[in-house]
This record gives structure tokens, sequence and C-alpha cells, in this order.
């Protein structure tokens, strides 16, 4: 990797399946994706925003996202590698347990 | 891993050596009023002596059971602060006057008091007084030296506060590098703010030293969140919120994941209470309040010589007895506000630079900080101490 390499979304962990962007990302784009210290290239399938995650792998449906290393919410529906994931295919875990 | 190891063990910093065998970055004078009623007597004092800092409560009168407890230990607390070399504490009536001086003198360091009991409650000659016995205790003070000291002697405190997007994905995760590196030189660290954890308990849990520590912080997020549900609210109902979530926080676990990365990666040696001190070294978690100024006296009451402070906007505070390193990983921040932020850390969001690197520069800039460097924060007088209550008064 060269000294001046940049890269538009970082995976937090190696073992996450998301990535956060850090900048405005159109459908179709190529985002070089920072994992563990590579940079990996990921299509984006929709327009993502500057802080919101991109799928850096297929992601089944009831399966957990991982960022951080850890479940941050359960995919409500499939989503594909590229795709952008936020609170309308995935449900946290944890909101549904809360105190009443 | 080795690396990182190797530089945290050699690591040193420039530090007063006290009494009771803490290292302090600082050597404050501390003039404390230990009640509301004497406040200005206080800051009579803390205006006309150079090299004294001002710690003053509101409170003092009223209170009973562990809100009394609370106060009395929090007073404790942050005399027996490392970073404080010598005492004033300011009263009225001797009995209450003398218990502080007690527990403060318990550090071995000199402590004098001033009461209104002593002066037939004239405030002025009270303040006259209290000059005189400050300028001593200065003057005994700027004599000592500092002498090199290993990292493992440092106990950093570590707060969020007007975090946004960035938060979460560089300056807590820079921070949380910074707590590993030191940790694995020996060193103590504090991250508190309860509420924040609500989604990662289990996680935090996971990386408890004991069963008993994954119970009590388990149980800790549990209290704080039926408390809450008591009086009507709800921490998950609205959490993230609306802000959050166009930000691109999804659930209230990535929420409390990004706030966690502030405690890095090393095992959980401890649940502190507010103003406990921690009886191990290594990483810790405080069962305590979220907003910043009743945290971060809640860190310096428990010993905390140095505060890492990670904003995403921007924010000012700082404790006024603990050095407060103010770090962001927002670019337009660290560009609005070049007198506030001690570490720019955007390299990361720009796409740059690696969380790892940026943790071990900060590692630096707290061993710089800890010899001496002045923080912006100091610089500008920002911050001060807040009591924490935990119960309404009589």
């Amino acid at each position: 990797m060269s000294e001046d390499a940049t890269w538009s979304a970082v995976a937090i962990n190696p073992g996450d399946s998301v990535a956060v962007v850090l900048r405005d990302v159109a459908a179709g784009e190529c985002v070089a994706v920072r994992i563990d210290g590579q940079i990996r290239e990921v299509t984006a399938i929709d327009a993502i925003a500057l802080g919101h995650k991109i799928a850096t792998v297929a992601i089944a449906k009831g399966a957990s996202v991982l960022k951080y290393g850890a479940a941050i919410a359960l995919a409500t529906s499939d989503i594909a590698e590229g795709q952008h994931v936020h609170v309308h295919n995935v449900a946290s875990n944890r909101a549904k347990k809360a105190v009443p | 891993m080795g690396g990182a190891l190797s530089d945290g063990l050699s690591a040193t910093f420039m530090g007063y050596l006290r009494a009771d065998g803490s290292v302090g970055v600082r050597n404050h004078v501390l003039i404390v009023s230990i009640l509301g009623l004497v406040n200005r007597v206080a800051a009579r004092i803390a205006d006309s002596v150079a090299g004294t800092l001002l710690v003053e409560t509101p409170y003092g009168r009223g209170q009973y059971g562990a809100d009394k407890t609370l106060h009395r230990a929090m007073l404790g607390g942050l005399c027996l602060n490392p970073n404080v070399a010598a005492v004033l504490i300011v009263g009225a009536d001797r009995r209450a006057v003398d218990d502080i001086a007690a527990l403060a003198a318990s550090g071995g360091k000199p402590v004098r008091i001033v009461a209104l009991d002593d002066t037939h409650e004239d405030s002025l000659a009270a303040s006259a007084a209290g000059i005189r016995v400050a300028g001593e205790l200065v003057h005994a003070a700027s004599r000592l030296q500092r002498t090199r000291q290993p990292a493992s002697r440092l106990f950093l405190g570590v707060e969020c506060g007007h975090s946004d997007a960035t938060s979460g994905l560089v300056a807590n995760p820079v921070a949380g590098s910074c707590v590993d590196r030191l940790v694995d030189a020996g060193g103590t660290a504090v991250v508190g703010e309860t509420v924040e954890w609500l989604g990662a308990e289990h996680i935090l849990a996971r990386r408890a030293a004991t069963p008993m520590v994954a119970e009590a912080i388990v149980a800790a997020v549990l209290r704080r969140e039926a408390e809450v549900a008591a009086s009507g609210q709800s921490l998950t109902g609205n959490n993230p919120g609306s802000e959050n979530i166009r930000g691109g926080l999804s659930s209230i676990e990535e929420k409390s994941l990004g706030a966690i990365a502030k405690t890095g990666t090393r095992p959980i040696s401890g649940l502190l209470q507010v103003a406990e001190r921690p009886s191990v070294p290594g990483l810790h978690l405080m069962d305590g309040p979220s907003f910043s100024p009743e945290s971060l006296t809640g860190f310096a009451a428990s010993g905390a010589q140095l505060m890492l402070f990670t904003t995403g906007a921007g924010n000012s505070f700082c404790s006024a007895i603990a050095p407060t390193v103010k770090i962001t990983g927002r670019p337009q921040t660290a560009k609005l506000l070049p007198d506030q932020i001690d570490f720019d850390a955007s390299a990361a969001f720009l796409g740059r630079e690696d969380i790892g690197p940026l943790g071990a520069r900060l590692f630096e800039t707290v061993l710089a900080v800890a010899s001496g460097a002045a923080t912006w924060g100091e610089i500008h007088r920002e911050g001060g101490e807040a009591f924490v209550r935990v119960g309404a008064s009589m």
C-alpha cells in the first residue's frame, strides 16, 4: 500500500459485516473500505450518506449485523454486499428486552 | 501488541510523589469550601493567593443517608487526589471542618482549616486568616519537585461530551487504544456514564475480570433503566433519537458500542461507585451520572489525575483538578476550535490514518500533559468540580 493511500469507509473490527462510509457515496460507486490495515473495494448498491453503514459481506435475514466485533442488530431482510444497512433492514435486539 | 506493550512498560512521566505513594501530575493547593454558606470566604482566599485552586459545594447541610455519605466521600476524595499538594478546608462549624480535614490528612499531605466558629462568624476575618494560611501552603508546595515516574502510576478518567457520528468511529476508539496502552503498562483507567452502556452491558460483562464484576455491571444498567422507567421515561423507547438515526446509528447497541469504545479492549477489573478508589490497577467502570461535570468530579474524587475527553461538535468543560485532554475525530471541530482541542484525531475520519497509530500518539500526549504540558482547558481556566446528589435535601 502506498504512503498516500486513503479510504472512504472503515470497518472498525476485522470481523465486522459492515463498514462506515466517511463521505456521501452514490449508488454504483466503488468504495475503498479500510479493513484491518488493508483496503478492499466494495461496490455500493444504494446511495449511502456519510456516517451510515455499507454491508461488506452478505447478511442473511435473521443474522446478526456485526460492528465493533459485536452484534448491533438483527437483519430484518436479506442484505447483499454493498447495500445500505440501517433501520429499514435491521432491528435492535436490546430494545425489545427493555424494562417496560 | 508486543511493540505496544514494551512501549508502555518503558513509558515514564515527571510527577510529584506524595506521602501516600500516589503521584500527582499537578501540584494544586486546594481551597475547599465544604459548605455553601462559606463559598465567598473560600473564593476570596483563592482569588488572593496565586497557585491555589478553588473547589466549592453549594451543599453541605440538610443532607442525609446515602446522599450525605456520598457528599463527604466526594469532598474527601477530591482532597486526596494525587494532584493536590496541600489542602485548606473552609467551613462554618468545627465539627464538620475537622471531619473533612481528618479525611484529607489521611493521605499524609499538609491540611489546614478555617472555620467561622473560630472567628465569631466573621467571614472577613476568616478570609484574612485563610489568605495567610493558603500563602504558607503554596510557599511549601512550590518547593516540591517532579521526579521520573513509571506510566503505571497514572490513573485516567475517560469521558465523552457532545458526541456525534465521528465519536464512536474515531475519537472513542482512539481513546480506547490509548487506554489499552496504559493498562498494558500497569496503569489504571475509569469510564463512567452507566446509561451509555445500555445495550452493550453483556459485552462489558464478558470482559469482566470476575463473575461478580460481570453481575455488578449488568445490575447497574438494569437499576438505572428501571429508575428512569419508574419516572415515566424510557431509555430505549426513543434511543437512538431521530438525530442519531439521521447520523447513521441503527440501534441502541450500536450507539452504546460507540460510547464504550472509550474503554478499549482489556479486561474490566472492577465496577466503582462514584468517588470510590480502585483497589487494583487496570480498567474500571464507574456506576455514575452521564452529565460530564458530575462524571468528571466522580473520577477526580476516586483519584484520577488526568482526563481524556472525546467530543464530536466540541465541549469546553474540564475537570478543575485533573488536566483534561480534549480529543475530536471531526475535522471541522479541530479546525473551528484550535484552542479547545488538544488532540486532533480527524485523520482517521478523513481516511488517512488508522486508530492504532493515533492511540499511540495520544498516549505520548498523555505523558507530556502528565509531565506538565498545559491543556487548552487549563490555560483558559475552563471547568470546575460538580457534586453529585443521590437524594433530596431535608
